[in-house]
């Protein structure tokens, strides 16, 4: 080795300023040139280098890897996840992965370092990715801190008691959701230990979590919370105790509410059939303010639904009924909540029904009463806002989501409403609904003009990922001539059908 | 669409997809392929056993009008891609491995171009002839020479100056020292040196430089001597001389007079360079039997089908019976496909320890001292790192090797700390893994 280290200072400086060394094994060269002798020279050095490598020894081999519980997904979904990855229908991922999960099966470990990078600029990924990354995933993390998140991601609690303690913002609130699921008690007094010295924008995070396992045993510490510092902490506090049936906060709002909204006596009806007399609140007042409902409302003074702004004094009413129990009205008409959103409201100035539908649709959502929401949905109130009745669908046990949903959809068909009611029905959308859907995809395809092909677009982009991908056979009776974003929907649903057929063998 | 399954009893040897798409010159011609890929843009579709042809509707007012002979496999297509194959031959074959295509007879268009691809090729043995004759002119053979002897001599000097003046200007030295005597040494026909030399102008720039640039000079002046001595060397180190210099061999010498081996090849391997707008791919086998490597080299220029085309019938991780005719030089290692016996079927190849790579390392640069980029076959080793956190291929003995990877996560993923067979090109710098065997995963392609 040294002889070569003299051989590179030599070549190094130039055989000008210094005699190269001697290597005696060399064969001659033509005498007097310095420089070829030292290039000769390092080329038997070089061979004998290159040839003479020995192997490295004492590295440290690479501890296994866990056993995998799960096993691999089959050869033809592996082939389809390496398409996805390398960026077809990259928007199936999601579907891919829980599905895969769903099945008990993993990703195979090749495609892992793709799949790891993409949950790296994509949070909403990780979940999933979780589920299929299998033990090989976590493994491959621990060595990589770009994908750190995946470790303690899954199933793993990551870290006792002590995070509530020591760990950061996140952390100790995925440690509160968890405990207020198994045990909401103790949660709560967890954070009331700590509550007078956490920062305004910890307190809301923590609150939120009281949305899991909110029980009446909440109450006092809520109502504490109203008189809190924090805006957001008040906010949250009010809208947490709106929806605890049995509270004071219910029957202070159930008071303000019975002084707007009144059965109008028989007698009285004569000409007008109404039975249902409204008088929105004159004024609002700090107690109001306590209780969640800000002065200016959202929305209020905003243009609204096409239908101009809503004002001041029917913002109020809205948000008094949507904290208002659900169990005021029944108990007020005597009626099953069917009959009542069949009653007629007194409507002088044709806003006030719009009001105290909405209101109730906003209270059913948040109370999450299922009888309310069908009535509702059934009812066939609230047409000019059809979002907060999809919004509803939600609430309904789910064997009746879909007819409900497509029912819902026939009804808004056609008009520039279909989209934004659409939107907010979770997928998957199969049976009824799927059908209404491809009637109305069907029918807006044969509409020609330029507007119908702009929402036929968003339509079909919307429908990509929910749609029950069987339906692409049916969407393909319409025949060729089709437009394009129908065209791209049959082949994202070809995709889909495909996948998940290769996801169950 | 009727049912992919359908179609399969007709047409029994439909390719799979990732063999399809292995075909694409590159990732966003294989993705555009798979947009391109809808039955919708496609009509006139057929296939039979020898060929696949269609008309897709592209952005013009006439259909490009594709078809992909199977057997090479060759493509045609009329469209203005400079991409080979382009994306709408890419499509039609992935319908066609969907089962989208069904089986017709040809049409006149693609009847008559893969009649011109026949003709072409009983034609190719004696296009050649020409150049063969011209080289065997001994006037034009004695003026190469040379020209080349004359060539080496300037690079000689210019060696010899590099190491008088001192290695130590290197470092500062722009691209030009290097490319200029590149450039000298293409005029002088001796292109095969010119490729190596412009690529030094990179060494000074990675450490441990000076060592490295000194072996380089010291093998390029050790190559000069040999040529200038030609006449008292062994024929096949001549043979290994002349093909360093940029002497070629053409394909039917060598298919006619090169050394045959027939052997069960897997495939070890394969990557793609890219240089002066020449991608060249290199395949690595290694026979079951005789446990010797092959390299098969194919090369293609941008755009043009007359510039060649990347050889995609030798997949990785399959293995072929086949007969090799090997280039000559003293340690045969570039061979073409004289003779295939069967179809390629999966395969693992048998590798070695460490200690026996090595062993057969320096025995092959015995043969041919300018070797470089040798073929390993690792069995059964595991992944390592030393103190500085580089990764090594450690075997059952404790031997190991340091990898050079740009990217671990692969390698690491499918290994998992657990044993494969790992094969890659063996260089100064370290092991290129390229391909890894693993149990669960089969081969992985790195």
């Amino acid at each position: 080795m040294s002889a070569w280290s003299d051989h590179v200072t030599a070549a190094l400086l130039g055989t000008e300023r210094r005699d190269p060394p001697v290597l005696p094994e060399a064969p001659p060269g033509e005498a007097g040139d310095r420089a070829a002798r030292l290039l000769d020279q390092a080329a038997v050095l070089t061979l004998r280098r290159r040839a003479g490598r020995p192997a490295a020894s004492g590295v440290e081999v690479i501890a296994p890897a866990p056993g995998e519980d799960a096993p691999v997904v089959p050869p033809g979904a592996a082939a389809r996840l390496a398409r996805i990855l390398a960026g077809e229908q990259i928007r199936v991922l999601p579907e891919w992965l829980d599905a895969a999960a769903a099945h008990g099966r993993r990703v195979p470990a090749r495609l892992l370092p793709e799949l790891l990078e993409r949950g790296r600029s994509d949070r909403v990924l990780r979940p999933s990715i979780a589920r299929a990354a299998g033990r090989r995933g976590v493994w491959l993390a621990l060595r990589n801190t770009d994908w750190a998140y995946l470790v303690g991601a899954g199933d793993d609690p990551g870290g006792g008691a002590d995070v509530w303690e020591t760990g950061t913002r996140n952390q100790r609130v995925a440690f509160l959701t968890r405990l207020r699921r198994t045990d909401p008690g103790r949660a709560r007094d967890a954070l009331a230990e700590t509550w007078a010295r956490e920062p305004a924008p910890d307190r809301a995070a923590f609150l939120a979590t009281f949305e899991h396992g909110l029980t009446l045993a909440d109450e006092e510490f809520l109502e504490a919370a109203l008189e809190d510092r924090g805006k957001d902490v008040r906010q949250l506090a009010s809208d947490l105790l709106a929806r605890l049936p049995g509270s004071a906060y219910g029957r202070r709002m159930a008071a303000r509410a019975r002084a707007c909204v009144t059965a109008r006596p028989t007698r009285e009806q004569g000409r007008d059939p109404a039975a249902i007399a409204v008088e929105p609140p004159h004024e609002h007042d700090e107690d109001l303010a306590r209780d969640g409902v800000p002065f200016h409302p959202s929305g209020s003074f905003m243009p609204g639904n096409g239908n101009g702004p809503v004002g001041a004094r029917a913002a109020w009413l809205r948000e008094i009924l949507a904290r208002t129990p659900l169990g005021t009205w029944t108990e007020l008409f005597g009626l099953p909540p069917m009959e009542i959103v069949c009653l007629r409201v007194a409507d002088p100035d044709g806003r006030a029904a719009r009001d105290v539908h909405i209101g109730w649709a906003r209270a059913a959502l948040r109370q999450r009463d299922a009888d309310w929401a069908r009535a509702l949905l059934r009812g066939g109130v609230v047409v000019d806002e059809p979002e907060a009745l999809a919004g509803l669908l939600a609430v309904l046990p789910s064997d009746e989501r879909d007819p409900a949903a497509a029912d819902l959809i026939r009804w808004v068909d056609g008009q520039p409403d279909l989209l934004r009611v659409l939107e907010r029905v979770p997928g998957p959308w199969t049976g009824d609904l799927a059908a209404a859907v491809v009637a109305t995809l069907t029918a807006a395809a044969r509409r020609p003009t330029q507007r119908d092909e702009h929402a036929l677009g968003q339509l079909c982009r919307l429908a990509d990922q929910r749609l029950d991908p069987s339906a692409a056979s049916r969407l393909e009776e319409m025949g060729p001539a089709v437009p394009r974003a129908v065209t791209e929907l049959i082949t994202t649903l070809r995709f889909r059908d495909e996948m998940v057929k290769e996801l169950a063998e | 669409m009727s049912d992919p399954r359908d179609s399969f009893d007709t047409v029994s040897d439909r390719w799979e997809r990732g063999r399809v798409l292995g075909l694409a010159p590159d990732a966003a011609a294989a993705k555009a392929a798979g947009g391109v890929a809808a039955a919708a843009s496609w009509s006139g579709t057929g296939c039979d056993d020898g060929a696949v042809w269609g008309e897709c509707r592209g952005s013009g007012a006439t259909p490009y009008r594709t078809c992909a002979d199977l057997a090479e496999p060759a493509f045609h297509c009329t469209c203005p891609s400079r991409k080979f194959p382009c994306k709408h031959a890419l499509a039609l074959l992935l319908l066609w491995s969907e089962g989208a295509v069904g089986p017709g007879p040809r049409p006149g268009w693609a009847a008559e171009w893969m009649e011109r691809r026949r003709d072409r090729g009983r034609a190719a043995p004696a296009a050649p002839a020409a150049p063969a004759a011209r080289a065997r002119d001994p006037k034009t053979a004695e003026r190469r020479e040379r020209r080349v002897e004359d060539g080496l001599a300037d690079l000689d000097r210019w060696l010899r100056d590099q190491v008088a003046h001192g290695l130590a200007q290197a470092e500062k030295a722009s691209y030009r020292l290097w490319d200029d005597a590149a450039r000298r040494l293409v005029d002088a026909q001796a292109a095969g040196l010119s490729g190596p030399v412009r690529g030094l102008a990179s060494v000074p720039r990675r450490p441990g430089w000076p060592g490295r640039l000194l072996e380089e000079y010291a093998m390029l002046r050790l190559l000069v001597r040999a040529y200038q001595r030609r006449g008292e060397l062994p024929p096949e180190l001549r043979d290994t001389v002349r093909a360093r210099i940029g002497f070629t061999v053409a394909q039917e010498e060598v298919l006619s007079a090169g050394e045959r081996v027939r052997d069960r090849w897997t495939v070890t391997g394969s990557r793609d360079s890219a240089q002066d707008q020449l991608t060249t791919r290199r395949v690595w086998l290694r026979g079951r039997r005789t446990a010797r490597p092959a390299l098969v080299l194919s090369f293609a220029a941008p755009g043009a089908a007359s510039g060649g085309r990347l050889d995609a019938s030798l997949a990785v991780g399959t293995e072929v019976d086949a007969e090799l005719a090997f280039y000559p030089g003293a340690q045969p290692l570039r061979a073409l496909v004289a003779d295939r016996y069967g179809p390629a079927e999966e395969g693992t190849p048998e590798g070695t320890g460490i200690g026996g790579f090595l062993a057969e390392h320096a025995a092959a640069l015995a043969r041919d001292p300018w070797l470089d980029g040798w073929p390993a076959t690792l069995a059964a080793v595991r992944l390592g790192r030393d103190e500085g956190g580089d990764l090594y291929a450690v075997d059952g003995s404790g031997d190991a090797l340091p990898l050079r990877l740009t990217d671990p996560w692969r390698l690491l993923a499918v290994a998992g700390g657990g044993p494969v067979t790992l094969s890659g090109e063996w260089g100064a710098g370290g092991l290129r893994p390229l391909t890894a065997w693993q149990a669960d995963e089969g081969p992985v392609v790195l």
